[in-house]
């Protein structure tokens, strides 16, 4: 029993982190009207920028944490402008398959200047705390602390500044936004530095709380997809709820079937809740 | 550069997944359905040829069944079990529409990656199985014959396709697709000939994936990743979606551009490492400007006379 609480504990950090790496995908997904492939490979980009900085060259980590973040969102929006603003027209396919393609040269990118094996961050151990027997370690708590006010701020900044209801509305409909005066090129390049900005900070909790290796972003998108189906494609609020759920389901799996078949759950469980809600958990209109 | 062996690799391989890439595109453009798990289907008849054809298991091997049959039995599994994978995963999902579908097909491959790799007893593990049976005539040079047996087969493949859709069955998949409540209301069963074609195109997929396993007489779990779907969906957008001549000229040109990455002396850069991520990124920056500036797409509207 006490094992199976532990497995929880995990997952529902894990949960933060899924809902850290897939709420700015479903921001893109949800004003620029795409499934951004290379969403996971910001996450690299914000992971090994972390790591250069701090293991490299010995800058402070919260430094290293945050300019990684700036780097990270502003390489979200040059991409976003330099090559999915002028094929926009072509429709969310072509979209689609072109962020394939940017994953490639980012990916690429990132395996020859970092190369292969693990790399971890030069910071302290992490430090154990015990709540009733259960085990929980100061870097996870940090985790969720920023998913829960990463998630508080983005509502606050989508609910009540100017900015953020502009944003709203693109999502919602951005030939009606523009009809009524909302500067849509204005809007799109916040929403691409603060869903790349997002993805970075992803990326440097992941370099905070495991090791890494160049081929981590292929496995961050098999799990943002997840959670991001599971949220209904482009539902904000959702994505909380869906990430905490696929990261229990798949941290409690490992309870009952070898730890090999982690990803696989997370899969299972989109399907099972597909099969039941062909529109995701908070997806009500047609897709 | 040596002409013959990159003109062989593209007859071969670009002739193989372009029967990926004609099923798609008779999935997608006509049937209006998105597949993103299309390398299940592939890797469901390399599996089966080679499950079929495998010796039985001895020594360390971990794999249950071997039935040592011989190659002609495999290609004929390859299709039954890829069909029957389709069949298996479209019945629960075909009612999804869009990008639901894209990721429920694309969330089935994952399931079937993982449960190859995980789930020694059926394909070992992530060693696979190895030392595939090849039908190997002599006197005839393999690497010839397996172009051949692509380009044959690719053909093939093509002039099916052109026969389903000049039929009242394929107008009547275009109708689906225009219009799907019209379809409906002139008494068209729109589930069951989505879920039709979906089997339907899976076979040719099959018979690919057996070819595959002769060719490289290998199946493993990191063979048929979902690059594999990626490269064949790229493959029809650079082609153009509107014919099944646009399928296999993006297909060809796209493994042409990617054996030409690889065929390009890499030396002068630190070692090969470096010269697979240069290969990367440079695959990826000609995906990104080919979709951008879509020429092929382009002539083949012009032809047709489609804005």
């Amino acid at each position: 029993m006490m094992l199976f609480l532990q497995f929880l504990v995990s997952g529902f950090v894990t949960g933060c982190f899924l809902i850290l790496a897939t709420i700015g995908f479903s921001l893109t997904r949800r004003v620029e009207g795409f499934l951004n492939i290379a969403h996971a490979e910001l996450i690299g980009v914000g992971a090994f920028t972390c790591w250069g900085l701090n293991a490299l060259l010995g800058v402070h980590v919260v430094v290293a944490a945050v300019v990684a973040i700036v780097v990270t969102a502003f390489l979200g929006l040059f991409v976003g402008r330099l090559v999915y603003d002028p094929i926009r027209r072509f429709g969310p396919a072509v979209l689609l398959i072109t962020s394939v393609g940017v994953a490639y040269v980012i990916g690429g990118t990132l395996d020859g200047v970092i190369g292969t094996g693990i790399r971890t961050l030069d910071i302290p151990l992490a430090t154990t705390y015990r709540i009733h027997g259960l085990r929980i370690t100061d870097y996870q708590l940090v985790m969720v602390a920023l998913a829960a006010l990463s998630a508080i701020a983005l509502a606050v900044f989508l609910n009540t500044t100017k900015v953020g209801l502009a944003v709203r509305a693109m999502a919602d409909n951005p030939g009606l936004a523009a009809s009524r005066g909302i500067d849509v090129a204005t809007t799109s390049r916040i929403t691409w530095l603060l869903a790349s900005g997002l993805a970075g900070l992803a990326g440097v909790m992941l370099a905070v709380t495991a090791t890494l290796s160049t081929d981590i972003a292929f496995h961050q998108i098999l799990q943002i997809l997840a959670v991001a189906i599971l949220a209904g494609l482009g539902s904000l609020y959702a994505v909380i709820w869906s990430g905490l759920i696929v990261g229990i389901c798949m941290d409690v799996s490992v309870y009952w079937i070898p730890a090999g078949y982690r990803p696989l759950i997370a899969f299972a469980v989109v399907i099972l809740v597909l099969l039941v809600r062909p529109q995701g958990l908070a997806g009500a209109r047609a897709s | 550069m040596n002409l013959e062996p990159l003109v062989i690799s593209v007859l071969t391989y670009g002739s193989m997944y372009a029967i990926l890439t004609m099923s798609l595109q008779v999935q997608y453009a006509r049937g209006g359905m998105i597949n993103f798990g299309i390398v299940a289907y592939f890797a469901a008849g390399a599996y089966a040829y080679a499950i079929v054809t495998q010796e039985p298991p001895s020594g360390l091997d971990q794999y249950l069944f071997g039935f040592d049959a011989p190659w002609w039995a495999g290609v004929l599994a390859a299709p039954v079990a890829a069909a029957a994978f389709a069949a298996l995963t479209g019945w629960p999902t075909l009612r999804l529409r869009g990008e639901y579908l894209a990721l429920t097909t694309f969330a089935f491959a994952e399931v079937l990656h993982s449960f190859l790799l995980n789930e020694r007893r059926i394909g070992n593990g992530s060693v696979g199985l190895a030392n595939i049976t090849q039908p190997d005539p002599p006197g005839i040079d393999t690497a010839h014959l397996y172009a051949a047996a692509a380009v044959v087969m690719m053909l093939a493949t093509l002039l099916f396709y052109r026969r389903l859709l000049a039929s009242p069955y394929g107008r009547a998949m275009d109708a689906i697709r225009d219009d799907e409540l019209a379809a409906q209301t002139v008494g068209k069963d729109i589930a069951r000939i989505r879920f039709e074609i979906f089997v339907l195109t899976a076979i040719p997929i099959g018979l690919a994936g057996a070819l595959f396993a002769m060719i490289t007489t290998l199946v493993a779990p990191n063979l048929f990743t979902a690059e594999v779907t990626f490269l064949v969906w790229i493959a029809l957008i650079l082609g153009g979606e509107r014919t099944i001549w646009g399928a296999v000229l993006g297909t060809l040109a796209l493994v042409t551009f990617e054996e030409l990455v690889r065929a390009y002396p890499f030396e002068t850069v630190r070692g090969a490492q470096v010269a697979a991520s240069v290969e990367e990124v440079v695959t990826g920056l000609i995906f990104i400007l080919i979709l951008r500036w879509q020429p092929f797409d382009r002539a083949a509207r012009q032809k047709s006379g489609t804005p």
